[in-house]
């Protein structure tokens, strides 16, 4: 059986694991134990004197404040150099959603039985260019950015850490977390997809990526069984993978029988 | 029916921007929280750019020994997830240790003695000493900058408001509560409201 063998599925579910406990464990550490090396979440995440911030959370404060912070933008340089040669693997390895995501999907498929799931609302992929402008715009015209408190994987980092610190939970998160992963019941990742800002930040940098999914159209069989897999519904058995939407996850290398698309670092003959 | 569906949907998306910002005002969404005894951390920015450089990671939160700062939620607006103290329950005893976690700039890195939180203020017709009560040095005896921002004059407190760092550690401390929960001694965070300079 292909499903139980360990794969770039069972590596990437044990990679959302290891991100997602790194979040939940830090709270603990620091309120408990006051250690302070590793602080906060994926809006920010400080190892000791290494700072990370993320992009469109960077750019938002910059916008608004129309101030630059020379740490800010020292702590945006490894997640957008992270971004710029693999894409947008944040998304696919690391964020809580898609830990959140991948349980919701795999629940999904024992319940049902059935090895695969059916997207039931599909809309134009486009949709997550308007969502990002319109963030940006309108987070200029009220002076105050918007994904920074209300984006769904920066929510579970506060969350769990309200739920620590205050022992209470702030009612915006439950809502958001709750309402984006009850979408995924209908589509799969539907918030990723279509109307995260964050995503789309990061698509945009990943556009010319290293890492892409290439597919060796000689071999490949046309069984689509990659289409059915793709998490975001993309068809990378008609060269989809290599879009700018494409997040990298690798679940279509998998379940590839004839191996017609693998990871290969480069664009290979046409960059030459 | 599809014309009626779709000017039925245009119209409550129309009215809906329009009440919106009418809405927004009176839910006081875009009202800053800081107020007496209300303050931002040490260094903080004005408010006028503080929800929009602050990118709500927390880390001041995590950081701060005395649990003093505390994650606003949505029913503050767009100031959600942005830091607060309240100086009357846990007061900031000064550390510093948030400022050097900002990653955003929005806590700048300033000496102890050159924070500016705000100013205490007091009351002098609740202050049981000003009032000729009892003798209370209270406030006084707290202040992590005695004598160079409070002193006693005839055993009355008297804030010198150029060194007074705003910690809210005499606030916490008074032992007179006023009946809107208020101390005879307050933190008017008066630096909040200055211009940015660009």
């Amino acid at each position: 059986m292909v499903k139980k063998k360990w794969g770039i599925h069972q590596t990437r579910f044990l990679v959302l694991c290891c991100a997602f406990l790194l979040i939940l464990i830090n709270p603990f550490l620091n309120y408990y134990f006051q250690i302070n090396t590793i602080q906060g979440w994926y809006q920010s995440f400080g190892v000791g004197k290494l700072w990370f911030v993320s992009p469109l959370e960077g750019l938002e404060s910059i916008l608004v404040s129309k101030q630059f912070f020379l740490p800010a933008l020292i702590a945006m340089i490894l997640p957008i150099c992270l971004a710029v040669l693999l894409g947008s693997v944040y998304c696919s390895w690391l964020c809580p959603i898609s830990f959140f995501s991948e349980i919701i999907d795999g629940l999904k498929k024992r319940l049902s039985g059935s090895k695969w799931i059916t997207d039931k609302i599909l809309l134009s992929r486009r949709i997550l260019w308007f969502t990002l402008i319109a963030e940006v715009v309108l987070t200029m015209i009220l002076g105050a950015p918007l994904f920074v408190f209300l984006s769904p994987p920066g929510l579970v980092g506060r969350e769990i850490m309200t739920a620590v610190f205050f022992h209470t939970l702030a009612i915006e998160g439950v809502i958001i977390i709750v309402v984006v992963l009850g979408l995924n019941l209908l589509t799969r990742r539907f918030f990723c997809r279509y109307f995260c800002p964050l995503g789309a930040t990061l698509n945009i940098i990943g556009a010319k990526r290293n890492l892409l999914l290439v597919q060796d159209v000689s071999i490949c069989t046309s069984c689509t069984l990659c289409d059915q897999v793709c998490p975001l519904g993309l068809t990378p058995s008609q060269g989809m993978a290599e879009s700018i939407y494409c997040w990298n996850c690798g679940e279509c290398t998998a379940v590839c029988q004839p191996k017609a698309i693998v990871f290969q670092w480069g664009k290979g003959e046409e960059g030459g | 029916m599809k014309r009626r569906d779709f000017l039925k949907i245009a119209a409550t998306s129309l009215s809906a921007a329009v009440l919106l910002p009418a809405t927004v005002r009176s839910m006081a969404l875009t009202k800053s929280p800081v107020e007496t005894n209300r303050l931002r951390p040490p260094g903080s920015v004005p408010e006028e750019i503080f929800a929009g450089k602050c990118i709500r990671c927390g880390r001041c939160v995590e950081v701060c020994p005395y649990r003093s700062i505390y994650l606003l939620d949505i029913r503050a607006g767009i100031f959600a997830g942005t830091p607060l103290i309240s100086a009357e329950e846990t007061p900031c005893y000064l550390c510093m240790k948030c400022v050097e976690v900002c990653p955003t700039g929005t806590l700048l890195k300033i000496p102890q003695n050159e924070t500016r939180m705000g100013i205490a203020v007091v009351n002098k017709h609740i202050c049981h000493t000003w009032q000729s009560l009892i003798i209370c040095r209270t406030c006084f005896d707290v202040c992590p900058y005695k004598e160079t921002a409070i002193t006693l004059n005839q055993l009355r407190p008297i804030v010198l408001e150029y060194s007074c760092v705003g910690c809210g550690i005499c606030t916490h401390a008074c032992p007179v509560t006023a009946e809107d929960g208020k101390k005879a001694i307050n933190i008017e965070p008066i630096y909040a409201w200055e211009r940015v300079q660009w």
